[in-house]
């Protein structure tokens, strides 16, 4: 039981911390507003280059497709996968890494950003680092993985609210789980010193598993792709989301998504409190 | 010797010795090696699961003249060489970008000699290391290669495999000297090979028409010829393939020269 005078000051204190978690929400979010605008000005100085590149991964990824076209034409059906279901992967795929490098283009290169000490910029900066360093960066190819991802969904995809509205779920899993498992990555380099070139040859593993049908895998590569690597739950997706809607699947990928992302801040923050500076001089990238 | 000789000889002997510190360099950074190892190891895995549940596993099926074992060599192959190429498209771009270019066109040697020369040391370095790798994955997952001569047919066509490799990327570098921005391309160009010169899946599996349309594009020089000679070795095929790999060395070269010899006028390099 409590007695008046505590429940106001209690209830002062839950109005303060509301407002105060309102205040920072809205300012991160305006922050990154900021951020997302110049990085957009700053791809628009070269549009050509901008429109030559995206361009470019588009058709790359085009021709991937024409890859499993040509193999599904062979085997029309592999451990009940077809054409349509990989068409949808690589959209999802494409998509959800796409949006991600656009808004977040740091994601992938955090343990680059360690180890040559250009962190120091960020931390130097009155903005929360993780937010900072990862919104400070635009990959202009990925516009192009964006845009190859909302076409393939328009080609093959559900085109019904209730199909549309699963291929967005899919899209914010995706580019929210390549996000955490990168930013945990990455954030090996604060412990392990140089480690740039094994969170690189991990983003590249990472990536290719999410590109193929995760139908194709059995026993212990499967237990991984679920766990460890969990690649599964963006390469499953086409099927337990989009085809067949499986709620357990749906809550585990959401609930690893989760899982890697409070892992991924909570390294990246340890990791910050043993930084030491080499002093390198820096500019924000 | 005449002036001539002593000429290529000297020429010869800068190459050699361009080739030698590019190996050396390579032995300096292991881990880097071993890095590209485990991508390379990783990725045969994922393709040895995708065509063993394309083959439903059965080891004795036949698919376009290839058995699975065939299939998993073949791809040990196509990626040990795809692997071996060095990214000679970001060096050129940086070497116009920073302006280091200006500091090799000034140096006694042929600018585009010293990258071929760089590149088919790296390459064929890279190629042993990715074939022993390869073989290890290949042998442990369908068994011992009995290829007999196509051994000879691999390693034959993959001199010639890695220079138009080298002459098809050196095309699409050279255009740094014009529009700087040469990745998109590099990137379109290496999915190219990826696909129609054979490297996911053999050209014999491809449809007729494509097959047909394969022919006469020079990708399937670079990556199906070598792989596809050494699971299905025979002498007549082999001759042909060396014929037309040459064909495609020399037209490559000559565009290779006519694109560089027309950037370099347009080049300008400021302040450095």
């Amino acid at each position: 039981m409590s007695t008046g005078a505590e429940c106001a000051s209690g209830s002062l204190r839950e109005d303060e911390r509301r407002t105060g978690l309102g205040h920072s929400a809205g300012a991160a979010l305006r922050f990154l507003l900021t951020c997302w605008k110049v990085n957009l000005a700053s791809a628009m100085e070269y549009r050509l280059s901008f429109v030559l590149l995206a361009g470019m991964m588009f058709l790359n990824n085009f021709i991937w497709l024409f890859f499993w076209h040509l193999f599904f034409e062979r085997f029309p059906a592999v451990q009940g996968w077809e054409l349509r279901d990989v068409m949808m992967l690589w959209g999802i795929s494409a998509g959800g890494f796409g949006w991600a490098s656009v808004l977040f283009g740091n994601f992938h290169r955090i343990a680059s950003i360690v180890s040559s000490g250009q962190l120091d910029v960020y931390l130097a900066q009155p903005k929360p680092v993780l937010l900072n360093v990862l919104a400070s960066r635009m990959s202009v190819t990925a516009a192009g993985d964006f845009v190859f991802g909302v076409v393939i969904y328009f080609l093959a995809g559900d085109l019904s609210l209730r199909g549309a509205m699963l291929f967005v779920l899919g899209l914010l899993i995706a580019g929210l789980l390549f996000m955490a498992v990168m930013v945990a990555a990455g954030s090996a380099a604060f412990f392990v010193g140089n480690s740039e070139g094994l969170s690189q040859q991990l983003f590249n593993i990472f990536l290719a598993l999410t590109t193929y049908p995760s139908g194709i895998f059995r026993g212990f590569a499967k237990l991984m792709l679920f766990t460890i690597v969990p690649a599964g739950f963006i390469s499953y997706m086409p099927i337990g989301l989009l085809r067949d809607f499986d709620p357990a699947f749906a809550a585990g990928a959401i609930g690893m998504t989760l899982l890697f992302g409070a892992a991924g801040i909570g390294l990246f923050r340890a990791g910050l409190r043993r930084y030491a500076s080499g002093n390198a001089l820096a500019m924000r990238s | 010797m005449n002036e001539r000789g002593f000429r290529w000889t000297a020429a010869a002997l800068k190459l050699h010795a361009i080739a030698r510190v590019t190996v050396r360099q390579q032995l300096a950074y292991k881990t880097d090696f071993l890095l590209r190892s485990v991508f390379l190891l990783f990725i045969l895995y994922v393709f040895v699961q995708l065509w063993t549940a394309a083959y439903d596993g059965d080891s004795s099926r036949t698919i376009a003249g290839f058995t699975l074992k065939q299939i998993v060599w073949y791809l040990a192959f196509t990626e040990a060489l795809t692997m071996a190429g060095p990214p000679l498209g970001p060096r050129i771009e940086e070497e116009v970008k920073s302006g280091d270019i200006a500091v090799k066109l000034t140096k006694p040697l042929s600018y585009v000699g010293y990258h071929y020369s760089s590149y088919m040391a790296e390459a064929l370095f890279r190629f042993a290391v990715h074939l022993a790798v390869g073989s290890t994955i290949a042998w442990s997952t369908v068994g011992a290669p009995a290829f007999g001569l196509g051994w000879m047919g691999l390693l034959t066509l993959s001199l010639g495999a890695v220079t138009v490799a080298f002459l098809l990327s050196a095309v699409v570098a050279l255009l740094a000297f014009w529009v700087e921005e040469t990745r998109g391309m590099e990137f379109v160009m290496q999915k190219l090979q990826f696909t129609i010169g054979g490297m996911l899946l053999p050209i014999d599996l491809m449809p007729e028409w494509l097959q047909r349309v394969c022919a006469w594009l020079p990708f399937q020089a670079a990556l199906y010829f070598p792989a596809g000679t050494a699971v299905h070795f025979q002498t007549a095929v082999w001759l042909k393939q060396l014929g037309t790999q040459a064909g495609w060395i020399a037209g490559l070269s000559a565009a290779v020269i006519w694109v560089y010899r027309r950037g370099v006028k347009k080049l300008h390099v400021n302040g450095g």
